[in-house]
Formats: C-alpha cells, structure tokens, sequence
C-alpha cells in the first residue's frame, strides 16, 4: 500500500510540473489546432449539405484513418520531450523510494499523460461539430451520405460503411479511444526505454523509427517482398493489418467477423503485452541507470 | 568510532573522462566530514555515488553495511540535499514537505512544522516556493533532509545562497547534529566553513580523494 503511494505521488509530481509549463501549454494547444484542421473538412461538409452529425462522429472519422493517428501520436512526443522526467526536485523523491517504485511511477504518468491527452482531443473534435451535432447514439444523415455515396472518398473522410453497419458510434468511439491510447502508449514505452538505455536523443530516434515503419509498411510493400500476384492482393492487406502496430490502430482495419485481419479484443491484448514488456525492459534499464539532475554536477 | 560509510576503490567514468579514480574512504559515525575541492573535481559525483544516484563503474559503497546498489538501491536513513534543492513552484514550503514526507511516512505535520522553524523559516508562510529567494530555498532543503531525523546527512554546498546570518544560522544548526551524534558529509567550496565545522577533512582533486586531517 505504501509503495503504490508513492508510485502515484511520483506520478503525481510529474502531473503537478505541468502548471504554466509552457510546453504542456504549447503542446495542448497545437492539438487544438490539428483537431480544429482535421475536423474542418467533416464539419463544412455537414454545413454544405444542411445536415446533422453525431457529436462523435468527427473523432471516429478523424482517427478512424492512420495518418490522423500517427499525426497526433507524434505531438504527443512534444509532451514527454523531457524523459525520463529528471529534475532537481527528483534526488529528493528518489532517495525516499527505490528504482522499481520510481520507473513505476514514471509508466503510470506517461499512460496517465497519453489517456488526458487523447481525452483532450476527442473534447476538442466533439467541440468543433457541436452546432452541427446531436448527442443520440446514431449514426447521422451526414454519416449516410459519406459512407453510402462515393462522397466519403471525394472528400477523403474515412467514412466506411463497415463502421456504420457493424457498430454504433459510441461503441466506435471507445474502440477507436483504446485503440489509440494502446498504440501511443507503446511508443512512449519505446521512447522511455530507449531514453533509459541509450539517452535523450536515442528516445526521440525511437519515435520516429516506429513512426516510420508504419508509414512505409503498406500492403505494396508486401506484395513486392512476397512476390504476390494481384489477385493475392488481401493477403498482403491481412499480413499489413498484423505487422504493423498502425494498423493495428486504425478501427477499419480490424476482422468485423469475414476476413482474417485482427480482432480488436487481440488488437488490445497485442498493445497491453507490448506495454508490458516495455515496463519490464524499463525496469531492467533503470537498474544501470545514472541520474542526472540539471544543474547539480561538480 | 564505527564505520557507516565505507567507500571501496571506487571508479566512475563519464565517456572519456574519469571523474572518480579507485577513491577509498571511510567515514566515521557521529562526526562532520568535510570534502573541499574546485569545482568540478568530483565532490558531487562522489555524493551521488554514496547516494546511489550514480553507479559506480568499478568498487562498491557501503552505508550502514549496505552495499548501495546492491543490497538497496538508495541508502535508508539518509538525508541529502545536492546543491539547489528543486521543489514544486506553485506549493508553500510547508506543503512541499508535507508531500515528500507523505512518502516514507515518519515526519507528520508537526515534525514538519517543528523543522520549518528549526531552519529559520515561518511555518505559516503561505508564499509559494517560486517566490522564496535562494537562502529560503537552501533553508527548506535542509529542512527535508533533517525532517525524517535521519542518522547520515549528505549536505553538498549548503551554504549556498545563504547571507552572513543565514550561514551562521545553518553552521550552529549542523554544529548541533554532531551533538546529537549524527553523521554528516559536507562539501563547501567555503574554507572557513570546513575549518569550523569539520572533524574530517578530505581533498578531492581530480578525481582523487585525499585526507587533509
């Protein structure tokens, strides 16, 4: 009971550097802004057709799309740009705790910093279609219309008519939520560990990498390594949607039940075990790790 | 006297440079130990080896028998203040303590409040810590370290900010820890301070740690 104590007062202390941080400040406040850019178009389009949308609607259609996903993941980098969270203020927590309670605290903060951020964009996107939206849990007029017609792809709203058919929109939401905070939370988990082992710079290398693979990992890519013919095409699609953890981010790219790609209950456990395993590899690194704190060497 | 610290020939290297070459060194239970030497001679580094901060890359330390480490990661029992202590902005002093005591639970609002005032600080002062001048902030982080009444105190520059009264404030007090047979390691860049506290005296230079008297 103690030690979870002072994990979360370490966790804590994290979340109470944040007051007038202007990087925190800076980093909420472009998010602001890329989810008032990437809901422009869904909202204009409501407006243009003088019709309504779910208050959720713009989050799923945002987010349901990669590079949206990716896009946000990597402003979220600008939040945790000071891992492993060293400050003068730390010597005096460490030397009441152990290691293991404090890398603890250190993975309950950026999963707890990944949750607020990620409720914070969707706020912001439900924020931006409120004048056009209504709060009942179904799909709207405008989602018929994106997802129905070819207007969706005219507009490159992700709108697809397997959401629509195979879920509600709060239902899509949650998925949609969990599926990002998963694949945020494994890059921060990269990026800590790679901060532990290898230093600062080697953290931010980490994120980029991973961003990177999965932006190159395309079913082309695979179609050419494995020689596929076109007709083979789904089998590349399939291999994409298990390898790469952005896909296993993108709501679309999950088995809704007639096709071999994967499930999000197996898309969760996927990104729970890498977290796991990343909290372990933060462990063993914070056992040979050297704290430096600004401004006390001599 | 008992040996509560025990330094093992220990190394410490950061890329190229070797901060601390095969240091050895005891320090004895209920004594103030001074360690004087210019900046960046390793003073800190050697602390916050003792600390557990830093591992060494060869040797061991020992505190209270513990190798630190191995045995534990940080030593029990410790009090430390590494120069500037750095405490939450937007918090009163009082509130700041109250926090750090929350972790290992031996102060509670009296010790707190006691040891506030035992520093030369209001208790009362609802000012937050952003507004404390540097003494004020040197004051409070010795309060935290003694605010657990912990037997070893590693004090590294805790004079520094300190006016003339500040530091005859703070001298008298850690003359008064001695007394109540505490052990304390003290680096200062002061001469005089060293001169009138210490019952040890060591230079480090260069990464070499060697007894004055």
């Amino acid at each position: 009971m103690k030690k979870l104590h002072q994990i979360f007062s370490i966790a804590g202390y994290n979340f109470r550097l944040w007051r007038k941080n202007p990087r925190i400040i800076v980093t909420f406040a472009l998010a602001f802004v890329m989810c008032f850019l990437l809901s422009d178009k869904a909202v204009c389009f409501a407006i243009d057709h003088n019709t309504t949308m779910q208050i959720v609607e713009v989050f799923i259609w945002n987010f349901g799309d990669s590079n949206s996903i990716l896009l946000s993941s990597v402003l979220l980098v600008m939040l945790f740009a000071d891992m492993p969270f060293l400050s003068s203020g730390t010597p005096l927590y460490l030397v009441r705790t152990s290691r293991r309670v404090w890398i603890t605290g250190q993975v309950v903060y950026t999963l707890a910093a990944t949750f607020v951020y990620l409720v914070f964009v969707l706020i912001c996107t439900a924020f931006f279609s409120m004048q056009q939206s209504f709060v009942g849990n179904m799909w709207s007029p405008t989602a018929a219309i994106l997802g129905y017609t070819n207007a969706g792809e005219r507009v490159a709203i992700p709108a697809l008519v397997k959401t629509l058919e195979m879920s509600w929109p709060y239902q899509s939401m949650v998925s949609i939520f969990f599926l990002m905070l998963g694949y945020t939370s494994v890059m921060v988990m990269i990026m800590l560990v790679c901060n532990l082992r290898f230093g600062q710079a080697a953290g931010v290398v980490s994120v980029l990498v991973f961003s990177v693979y999965g932006i190159l990992l395309k079913p082309d890519t695979i179609q050419t390594i494995l020689r596929l013919p076109d007709e083979a095409y789904y089998i590349a699609n399939v291999t994409i949607g298990w390898v790469s953890p952005l896909n296993q981010a993108t709501y679309h790219m999950h088995n809704f039940g007639y096709d071999k790609l994967p499930r999000l209950w197996q898309s969760y456990c996927i990104f729970g075990a890498l977290v796991i395993l990343g909290y372990i590899a933060a462990l063993q690194a914070a056992k040979r790790y050297n704290f430096s704190f600004a401004g006390t060497e001599g | 006297m008992e040996n509560v610290i025990e330094v093992e020939s220990v190394c410490k290297s950061f890329g190229d440079e070797q901060v601390l070459k095969s240091v050895t060194h005891t320090f004895e239970e209920g004594k103030i130990h001074g360690i004087v030497g210019n900046n960046g001679s390793g003073k800190t580094v050697l602390m916050k080896c003792i600390c557990g901060f830093l591992r060494p890359d060869s040797g061991r330390i020992l505190v209270n028998h513990e190798e630190v480490g191995r045995d534990r990661d940080f030593p029990e029992d410790i009090g430390i203040i590494i120069e500037t202590p750095g405490f939450l902005p937007h918090l009163s002093g009082f509130q700041n303590l109250k926090l750090l005591a929350s972790l290992r639970r031996i102060a509670n609002n009296h010790t707190i409040y006691d040891v506030i005032k035992l520093v030369g600080l209001d208790p009362d002062m609802r000012k937050p810590v952003g507004k404390y001048s540097l003494g004020m902030r040197q004051r409070l982080g010795l309060a935290q370290a003694l605010m657990e009444n912990p037997s070893i105190l590693i004090l590294d520059e805790p004079f520094n900010g300190l006016d003339k009264y500040g530091v005859l404030h703070i001298r008298n007090l850690i003359k008064g820890l001695r007394e109540q047979g505490k052990t304390v390691i003290l680096a200062s860049h002061n001469q005089v301070d060293i001169d009138e506290l210490c019952d040890t005296v060591c230079e480090m230079d260069a990464g070499n740690l060697t007894v004055v008297r």
